[in-house]
């Protein structure tokens, strides 16, 4: 069985982020011989006064494989994790979705597009989760929680949003790399040029020109280039993906 | 920007100027890192992103 699992607002400003949480709850899930379990993804979500976040507003979400009859086991886990390490003052949520091939989640990926530009309420999740048969729970505070949470489940399933969490850093800033060299990293799948989409060849040397990430694109882990005023291909910034937010992939 | 009480998205040199002396700068997470100085209002813990720019959670961006 596929099951998808996010977190969301787990911290506060002197806490462990969600991001660490969520690669804590993974490592106890393969600790327990399930998986093997998917990269984290970092999925930004809206912001607005009327949302209550700590500082960015995003959701932390992973896959992985486990038996069929491991899911409650999985959501304990989670859970008892969640209660035990989640900041004071903080409003967590956790979402498990047990992957249905059959069944159509386009109503949760139309939840998660939304939770990037819109204010969602806690029922909106509520009933959303219901109706797609997902897991979700409240560990504390407002337990608002639940919106990103399972947003991120519907952002990553709806596969083209996301930056993949520590992708990249071993990679040396104003260094070069052919793409061959870049796709060995496990978070790196393919080299696409941002204005054609095109992947490009093994061959082609990439300048790491700033702090950048992998996205999650089309379901792959990709790496976004474009050519410089001499014709050659360097990474874009972090700020800049950031700034293209949901057109990044249009 | 006329907020005194924030930075724009994209002050990259005074974000990094102001954390250069300030004694309460600390980074947050890699993943919510943002400028490309290490030292800067944009990857430190204690700005929180609002919807055009960062405000200092500890209140001490100078007067611009």
């Amino acid at each position: 069985m596929k099951f998808y699992l996010c977190i969301d607002d787990t911290d506060n400003l002197d806490s462990i982020g969600t991001g660490t949480i969520a690669e804590q709850i993974q490592e106890k899930i393969i600790n327990q011989g399930y998986g093997p379990c998917s990269l984290v993804t970092r999925h930004q979500l809206f912001i607005h006064e009327d949302i209550p976040y700590t500082s960015h507003n995003s959701s932390m979400c992973f896959y992985g494989e486990a038996p069929d009859d491991s899911m409650t086991a999985i959501i304990d886990l989670a859970a008892d994790h969640l209660d035990n390490v989640a900041a004071e003052g903080s409003d967590p949520g956790l979402c498990v979705l047990a992957f249905d091939q059959r069944h159509h989640y386009d109503q949760l990926i139309e939840f998660g597009i939304n939770a990037k530009k819109k204010v969602l309420s806690k029922s909106d999740a509520i009933l959303c989760a219901k109706n797609n048969n997902l897991h979700l729970s409240e560990h504390g505070g407002t337990g608002q929680g639940i919106i990103g949470a399972l947003a991120g489940v519907g952002l990553r399933l709806f596969g083209c949003d996301g930056e993949i969490k520590g992708a990249l850093k071993n990679t040396v800033i104003n260094q070069t790399y052919s793409v061959s060299e870049l796709k060995k990293l496990p978070e790196l799948h393919q080299v696409l040029d941002l204005s054609t989409k095109e992947p490009l060849a093994d061959s082609t040397i990439i300048n790491m020109c700033n702090r950048t990430k992998t996205v999650l694109y089309q379901h792959h882990y990709v790496l976004f280039v474009k050519k410089d005023e001499s014709d050659h291909y360097a990474t874009i910034s972090k700020s800049e993906i950031r700034k293209l937010g949901g057109h990044f992939y249009e | 920007m006329n907020d005194p009480a924030q930075l724009a998205i994209d002050q990259w040199e005074k974000g990094h100027a102001i954390a250069l002396n300030c004694s309460e700068f600390k980074p947050d997470v890699e993943e919510e890192w943002l400028a490309e100085e290490t030292i800067s209002c944009y990857n430190c813990r204690y700005r929180r992103f609002v919807g055009s720019g960062i405000r200092c959670m500890k209140s001490l961006f100078p007067d611009f």
